[in-house]
């Protein structure tokens, strides 16, 4: 299970980093084997509910080796931020936030890696205390060695986004001010958005009233997203919530996909996340933005991302 | 000679009790917002389960009682042993008047004839009769006076923000403006304090209360009564202090006095708390007498003892002598005032304050007002904020009482914390998949202001947080004309009737920020029939306790009191 994976990824990152000692540069194989976007997908026999979290572990542990391993974003005494969708009082079970295992697996991932501290938190709609507890992530982030942060309202500072919409606006500076901020969201139905997925996920780095936002999803989204720069996200596509979203609460509306997806271009991977919930990303008025200011590309097959079967 | 040893330890011993119990309160106080590390319920309201006022009170007024409430009996019986050992040793709001007392200072000869026994000190009764008239008549206005009560909601509404918006204010002002003294960051001295406050001691978000301002000025001017008389609210006021001393007027626990040694020397009542020694110092009024034991160890000729005895042995002093005429008087006008508060319009049962949403499980108004105490512990332990105390929303006899404002805070869908920790059952404890089928009220837009209709621009945030889990906010897609003609296609929102609980997570998110688009009245409220407008829609919707299979326990139209869950 995880040890196998590991041990692989351990072997993987020697490998590389000889290499790169070696020839000075990043060598070509090494180009091969990064790709931009890894989609890992369980081919395995069903899982049954009680054994999720194995899989989750798996899934993440895999996709990220297949995306070159930690190492490839997370240098030595790195300080990193990895940024779960808590927005929610629900359990795991009613995918209204990211499943814990995936955010737990980050963290200890970053940590092997060779991050300095690895934070977890995200700007709650509930009330925090109960959020984080009942959504499973406190836990899986405080027993992967994570330090779990309150992202507190009254501690944004507003700065300049410099984007199409908006001039300034309050952020939380601890996020944005870490080494590497993961963004790890799970895919969601939203009715003016259509989906919530990697960049409406970025509404848990921002303050002020937030509400205002959804008079103009698409520049929105894309100025946060330009300011935030993504390096690293990862979509937790195990289980999607398909109706009622963001907030859920009905079982029916949640749909067993059992994928994780990770990448470089977060354009792409909502544009995949997307497509799981049967939209087509040229539909999406914030995808379209997106693109059009080179933030990352719609069509994400022509990333040729690597598909990998998990079992 | 010299004060006994023994008197003066037991006086100490008594101040460390007293300065625990206070401790324990304010502890309990704190921790309430910190249910998630696991205090049970009881325990945070065990100080309201020891008062017998509150017990004896709240089944007069309802003629039921919580089960927990029956701890009162343990006061009671030390009480009848003991004397007013609560009020000297345990009251909470006692202790702070003891403390407060050190400010009582005058000339000796004027103390001891201020701070030994005065008839005025009856008024206290009179006003615990014209309480329990009240109370027979379905009004529980002593939550008002009661001491525990009283400081609890002072705590929660007043103190208890001031001190953390001092702690807040001053460290946000320090991370706003990021200053360093050298090369140290202040802020990284401010902001461990902050976040001890704020994890630890007062939870998340500034709380706030409605009128806050004025339950502190009661406070303040009770605090403020000791420099005219020591412990002037225990001695004159105090409807618990008054049924202690109905209930202490022959303890076992006695004050002694031996003749031959006293010289009347008024030492003993310069120190009195309770203004419980009349003239001679031999004479003791053992319904004053708070069992501080300061007389002992203020005597210097070691006269005072306190030693049981028989409680048949009549006491030597003056009789508390209320007169049974004018205990009846007090009763009576305790049931005028109750009649004269029920004489605007809201109070006549079938007009309803729109802005009176009460919390879920709250009970119909009259039974709910029939059982609550106005503590605050329901406000406390609200995580939103939402809780406030009211106005004059729900008449000047549910002053102080709980309502919830949903643009301070929405009622969070997966909490049931209200019911729970009520000491009473004003609100009833109901499982939390119970509670979420409770409506409080009933989400309405303003479609004057709603964007989507008045500004031709996209927004639904309503629908976004609404949290039932088939959303009880749907949209239709309009072409709203615009300015230079044309038109835009925009998703306009409207409540689904049958789905909205009237939990105000719409309206706290609203983009206004001043006064919402959409808001939330206490229409169709489950625990009113009256104030239903709306026939449901679809029979499985209602829930199962309403349902015309199952109508055991549902409210009726001809029964205000009924249990409406």
């Amino acid at each position: 299970m995880p040890h196998h994976s590991r041990r692989d990824f351990l072997k993987y990152t020697a490998t590389a980093s000889a290499a790169a000692a070696l020839g000075g540069g990043v060598p070509a194989f090494a180009q091969d084997a990064e790709p931009s976007m890894v989609i890992a997908r369980w081919s395995g026999a069903p899982v049954p509910e009680e054994e999720v979290a194995a899989m989750a572990i798996k899934l993440t542990t895999e996709a990220i080796a297949a995306l070159g391993g930690m190492a490839r974003f997370v240098k030595k005494g790195d300080a990193v931020w990895v940024k779960p969708n808590i927005g929610w009082d629900k359990k795991p079970e009613f995918a209204a936030n990211t499943n814990p295992d995936v955010v737990g697996t980050l963290v200890k991932l970053c940590y092997d890696a060779g991050a300095k501290k690895v934070k977890v938190g995200d700007l709650t709609c509930n009330s925090p205390k109960a959020t984080y507890a009942n959504s499973g992530i406190e836990a899986a982030a405080r027993a992967a060695g994570a330090e779990v942060v309150l992202v507190d309202k009254d501690r944004f500072r507003e700065v300049t986004l410099g984007g199409k919409r908006l001039e300034k606006w309050a952020v939380y500076p601890d996020i944005v001010e870490s080494d590497l901020v993961i963004n790890v969201p799970v895919v969601k139905h939203h009715v003016i958005s259509k989906i919530t997925a990697c960049m409406k996920n970025y509404m848990g780095v921002i303050g002020g009233n937030r509400s205002a936002w959804h008079q103009d999803i698409p520049n929105c989204l894309c100025d946060i997203t330009a300011y935030m720069k993504p390096k690293l996200s990862v979509l937790d596509a195990i289980r999607i919530l398909t109706a009622n979203g963001p907030t859920g609460g009905n079982l029916q509306d949640v749909k067993r996909t059992d994928t994780v997806a990770a990448g470089t271009d977060i354009v792409a991977l909502d544009a995949f996340g997307a497509e799981l919930l049967g939209h087509k990303s040229a539909d999406l008025e914030f995808l379209v933005e997106a693109d059009r200011r080179g933030l990352g590309k719609m069509e994400y097959r022509l990333l040729s991302p690597k598909e990998l079967s998990v079992a | 000679m010299t004060p006994s040893t023994g008197a003066r330890i037991t006086r100490w011993a008594r101040r460390m009790v007293q300065a625990s119990c206070l401790a324990l309160f304010v502890w309990l106080f704190l921790a309430a917002a910190f249910k998630l590390s696991g205090l049970s319920d009881a325990a945070l309201g065990s100080f309201f389960y020891s008062d017998p006022l509150i017990a004896l009170g709240t089944w007069a007024s309802s003629r039921a009682v919580g089960g927990l409430l029956l701890f009162a009996c343990a006061t009671i019986v030390a009480t009848l042993a003991l004397g007013r050992v609560f009020c000297g040793w345990i009251c909470p709001l006692g202790t702070i008047h003891a403390a407060a007392s050190v400010w009582r200072r005058a000339k000796p000869m004027v103390l001891a004839r201020t701070e030994s026994w005065s008839k005025r000190q009856r008024v206290k009764y009179y006003l615990l009769a014209a309480f329990m008239g009240m109370a027979l008549f379905g009004g529980h206005w002593f939550g008002l006076f009661d001491p525990l009560s009283l400081l609890y909601r002072t705590l929660t509404a007043s103190l208890g923000p001031g001190v953390q918006h001092a702690i807040k204010a001053g460290t946000t002002a320090v991370f706003q403006a990021d200053p360093h003294v050298g090369p140290v960051r202040l802020a990284a001295v401010t902001e461990p304090i902050y976040r001890f406050s704020r994890d630890r001691v007062f939870g998340e978000g500034q709380q706030s209360y409605e009128g806050g301002f004025f339950i502190l000025a009661l406070f303040a001017a009770i605090v403020l009564l000791n420099l005219f008389r020591k412990r002037f609210w225990c001695r004159y006021i105090c409807p618990l202090g008054a049924l202690l001393g109905l209930l202490a007027k022959r303890p076992l626990l006695q004050r002694i006095c031996a003749k031959d040694r006293c010289t009347n020397c008024a030492l003993c009542r310069l120190d009195c708390q309770g203004g419980a020694i009349p003239d001679r110092a031999t004479q003791w009024m053992p319904s004053e007498c708070f069992m501080c034991m300061n007389c002992g160890a203020a005597c210097d000729a070691q006269a005072i003892r306190f030693a049981f005895a028989s409680p048949f042995k009549p006491q030597p002093g003056p009789k508390l002598d209320l007169g049974k005429r004018a205990m009846l008087t007090a009763g009576a006008a305790g049931v005028a005032g109750m009649i004269g508060m029920r004489l605007p319009p809201l109070a006549r049962g079938d007009l309803f304050h729109p802005a009176l949403i009460r919390p879920p499980g709250a009970l119909a108004e009259p039974a709910f007002l029939a059982r609550c105490i106005q503590c605050g512990l329901c406000m406390k332990v609200c995580p939103t904020n939402g809780l406030q105390p009211t106005l004059f929303e729900a008449g000047l006899e549910g002053l102080w009482t709980p309502r919830l404002a949903p643009k301070i805070g929405e009622c969070e869908y997966e909490c049931n914390r209200c019911g729970q920790a009520c000491p009473t059952h004003a609100i009833e404890p109901l499982p939390l998949e119970k509670k979420k089928e409770v409506r409080i009220g009933l989400a309405a837009f303003d479609v004057s202001r709603c964007l989507p209709y008045a500004y031709g621009r996209e927004c639904l945030v309503c629908e976004e947080h609404c949290p039932t889990p088939k959303k009880a906010i749907y949209f239709i897609e309009v072409d709203v004309p615009l300015r230079g003609g044309g038109t835009r296609r925009l998703k306009q929102p409207r409540v689904d009737t049958d789905l909205c609980i009237g939990c105000g997570a719409c309206e706290r998110k609203c983009v206004f920020v001043d006064v919402a688009a959409i808001r939330v009245t206490s229409a169709n409220e489950t625990r009113h029939p009256k104030n239903q407008p709306m026939l449901a829609g679809s029979q499985e919707l209602l829930p199962p306790w309403n349902s015309p299979q199952d109508a055991s326990g549902g409210a009726s139209l001809s029964d205000p009191y009924a249990n409406p869950y």
